[in-house]
């Protein structure tokens, strides 16, 4: 059986991590050894694909060009080709559930469907696929790294974190989007849950960790006990639309307040001023005030935004996040003095304020030592050992974040499967015919913690039957709903007096049917070989572009770092690379980029230190003035 | 009996094969899922320990590589042995449980007052009608509104009592027990039980209305 890897499918970043020599790594999948692979995608107008980096490069946005002109740039959307970031909010949504912030964003194809779809050009994408693209990039870039380092891997299998709050729709999706990547995805991990993994936290006395995770785009908190190495999830609560985007949001609306509103909606503007505005909260973790500057064609905007300005902002969001600690503490039957540790993930946990709002409210300064970004990969690849065997006594019991119940007389819900319960669970209920001969009973299955059916979510419909034709109450039908230990819902139909199965077949009220994942498959199989060779020429040229472009920054800047000797042998290797990359032979590109990375690193040290002492330069003259 | 679907064995119905150690998908009583006797007294702490060490040899976890039959098992198995343990964990759910094995059930919705809950049940609900009546963000409103959350106080109250009076109960009755003695006060304390719960909730309900207006 080959290794299981764990993957963090981040709204913002995604990373993937293996256990190396007993502790859990993250794989450097990104050019220049990095990590984090943000999560976008760009689709050009024929279809060809670019994840991460270079995607960000497509996005649609306003650039100052060498002669001072203000140019708009990428993929404008729609036939024009469109980048898609933060894909995973559409997760598992059924078109009308698009939240009103995020439907100007994209072009959509009809939106009344049961699952979204994003219009690019002639084709239409949806999340999971879109998301798969994401996966393959990992796969791809982990495997890359691990042949580059003498080790040759394949990654088959994979734990998938999702928010714990994300419900079963989210879930599936999430699934399909693994099987979309040929991955055999073997769980889906809670991400709070895999995060208090990732900090050894067995290893201490028994106690209650309360697990507080804001990211770009999902808010969880999840409270467990740990005791002999069993995690157990005693609450968890949370918002799948809020998250570090919302604070973005705000900061551009405050930008742009004074532009006309045509011009607001632009994708480049809109962007333009949304990468100044996540820059610029960013700069605000260790400085006070920070200038913030948009150029648009003509005009620019020129703002100071001080910490005290933007905590302001993000105060609103921040209540809601507390809000939902104190409701899943008292789930959890705990008071927030029983909390003995509080983990943070997220990259939005490292604003300030929410670390001192937080350590407030559970009397306990928060671990912060794991890097927020990256803690929840490393604690999928925990996991993923577990799941090998290979962590002793140590395992997860996770639990169901909502309700889940059916749809009785009169349109109330009633609950069968209760919030909070450990899965994996299953409950089982009878059903009867309510006239004479009836052949068939329809059940529809429900998620929420409202009253009132039309208020819940709805998960699935399905028939049981046929039945035999019988007088009203004789048959005897009992269901069981299994949730796994994924968190997905499975049902089961057996006639109580044959004893005989009933087929169930469930449509589900949102998302892919099988049948349509089989279909995606077979198309992606059809291209799969050709598609593969491609996908790794077109990652090695993205790697050469990227050191490329770094290098050629770095002379400009720091030119004067560099020796006569030192000059020509960079420009002989960059002469060769630029030739490469235009070909198709990939070994040969990559070897080129290993050769380049080689001549320039002792120039790169330099450049680095020459930086730092820049800043810090800088940062004096600051303090003085 | 029961065959083991990882080595083949039939033997008595378990969670887990008594030759080779897999997780089996048998149906069995909350009571034989935990291996503990039927009685309505448990130890937590002792229940608890054994939940733990059933999970870590049954859990999908353990048998993520497994052939699809025994992890199959093994999702069964956990979803049984999780809900046996919530189900005896909790003193009412026990309870009720007990009447379900026995053949009963409380009264569907539960809509009959109990008698001894009726003066104090007729009292909430006339407060409760006051303060919809009142007029928002009054000083009236806000009288009864305090007037309610302490009541709610009185309630939780006359619900401890009730839990603690079901514990001992269940001491009592594990000593000398007599079916259908024990059948009908389990149905009149839970019913009780069931009441208060719902009508504390109302209160909630309400007061967080009042708070929200």
């Amino acid at each position: 059986m080959s290794r299981i890897f764990g993957i963090d499918l981040g709204t913002t970043n995604s990373l993937i991590a293996a256990m190396e020599d007993g502790a859990p790594r993250v794989i450097a999948v990104g050019g220049n050894q990095r990590a984090l692979l943000p999560s976008v995608v760009a689709i050009a107008p024929d279809g060809a694909i670019t994840v991460g980096e270079p995607a960000i490069e497509m996005e649609p946005h306003l650039t100052v060009e060498r002669d001072g002109r203000v140019a708009a740039v990428g993929f404008a959307g729609g036939e024009y080709g469109a980048v898609i970031r933060s894909v995973k909010r559409y997760m598992g949504l059924g078109g009308d559930e698009i939240a009103p912030e995020d439907r100007a964003r994209y072009t959509f194809a009809d939106l009344s469907g049961p699952v979204v779809r994003f219009q690019i050009g002639k084709r239409v994408f949806t999340p999971s696929q879109i998301s798969a693209e994401i996966l393959r990039a990992l796969k791809d870039g982990a495997e890359r790294a691990l042949g580059a380092a003498g080790k040759e891997e394949k990654v088959e299998r994979v734990v998938i974190t999702v928010p714990a709050y994300f419900n079963d729709g989210q879930r599936q999706a999430t699934k399909d989007a693994g099987r979309l990547a040929g991955l055999e995805v073997v769980r889906l991990v809670n991400e709070p849950t895999a995060a208090s993994l990732a900090y050894g936290l067995n290893k201490r006395e028994a106690g209650n960790v309360a697990v507080f995770d804001f990211g770009g785009g999902t808010f969880d908190i999840s409270i467990l006990s740990i005791k002999e190495g069993i995690f157990e999830v005693l609450a968890t609560n949370g918002d799948t639309h809020l998250g570090g985007d919302d604070i973005d949001r705000v900061i551009v609306d405050w930008l742009l307040a004074e532009l006309p509103d045509a011009l607001k909606l632009d994708r480049h503007v809109w962007n333009s001023a949304r990468m100044a505005a996540e820059n610029a909260k960013k700069r605000l973790t260790d400085v006070a005030e920070t200038p913030v500057v948009v150029e648009l064609p003509g005009h620019s905007i020129r703002k100071h935004l001080t910490r005290d300005a933007l905590e302001r902002m993000a105060e609103p969001f921040l209540a809601r996040t507390l809000k939902r600690c104190e409701l899943a503490v008292a789930d959890a039957k705990l008071t927030p003095a029983d909390i003995d540790a509080v983990v943070l993930v997220g990259g939005s946990t490292r604003m300030p304020l929410v670390r001192q709002r937080v350590a407030a409210m559970f009397h306990t300064e928060p671990l912060c030592s794991i890097d927020p970004d990256q803690i929840v990969a490393l604690g999928a690849a925990v996991q993923a050992s577990v799941l090998m065997g290979m962590q002793g006594d140590m395992l997860l019991l996770d639990v169901v974040p909502l309700s889940l119940g059916i749809e009785t007389m009169g349109g109330v819900m009633e609950r069968l499967i209760h919030r909070n319960t450990t899965i994996p669970t299953s409950v089982a209920e009878g059903f009867t015919t309510a006239v004479d001969n009836q052949t068939h009973v329809d059940i529809h299955v429900l998620q929420g913690e409202r009253e009132l059916a039309k208020d819940c979510r709805s998960l699935a419909r399905f028939k049981l039957g046929p039945i035999q034709p019988q007088p009203a109450g004789v048959p005897r039908i009992e269901v069981t709903f299994l949730i796994d230990a994924n968190g997905i819902l499975n049902v089961n139909a057996r006639d109580e007096r044959t004893g005989r199965e009933h087929s169930v077949d469930v449509k589900p009220s949102y998302g892919l049917t099988d049948d349509e994942i089989e279909r995606m498959l077979e198309e992606a199989i059809d291209l799969g070989e050709q598609d593969l060779e491609e996908r790794l020429l077109i990652s090695y040229r993205n790697d050469a572009e990227q050191i490329l472009g770094a290098l050629r920054k770095q002379l400009g800047e720091f030119g004067a770092l560099v020796d006569d000797g030192e000059r020509a042998r960079m420009d002989e290797v960059v002469e060769r690379l630029e030739a490469a990359r235009i070909g198709t032979d990939r070994d040969l590109i990559a070897k080129l980029v290993e050769e380049l990375n080689e001549v320039t690193t002792p120039f790169a040290e330099r450049v680095m230190d020459a930086a730092i002492k820049l800043a810090l330069e800088k940062k004096s003259v600051e303090e003085l003035s | 009996m029961i065959e083991c679907p990882s080595c083949g064995r039939r033997q008595a119905s378990l969670l887990i094969c008594a030759d080779c150690g897999s997780p089996i998908a048998a149906p069995l009583d909350c009571f034989a899922a935990l291996g503990i006797p039927r009685k309505l007294t448990i130890d937590l702490g002792a229940l608890e320990r054994r939940y733990h060490e059933l999970s870590r040899k049954l859990h999908p976890d353990r048998f993520a590589s497994s052939a699809a039959p025994v992890r199959d098992a093994s999702l069964h198995a956990t979803a049984t042995l999780t809900r046996s343990y919530r189900t005896l964990r909790d003193p009412v759910a026990r309870g009720l449980y007990w009447l379900e094995l026995n053949g009963e059930k409380l009264a569907e919705n539960n809509k009959r007052v109990p008698p001894e809950l009726a003066e104090l049940v007729f009292e909430v609900q006339e407060q409760l009608a006051e303060m919809r009546d009142a007029p928002a963000d009054s000083d009236a409103a806000r009288g009864l509104a305090a007037q309610v959350a302490q009541r709610r106080g009185q309630l939780q109250a006359t619900m401890d009592a009730s839990l603690a009076e079901l514990e001992r109960n269940f001491v009592t009755w594990d000593r000398r027990p007599d079916e259908k003695m024990l059948t009908f006060e389990l149905k009149a304390i839970l019913s009780s039980i069931a009441y208060l719960g719902t009508l504390i909730r109302d209160v909630d309900r309400a007061l967080e209305n009042s708070k929200a207006a």
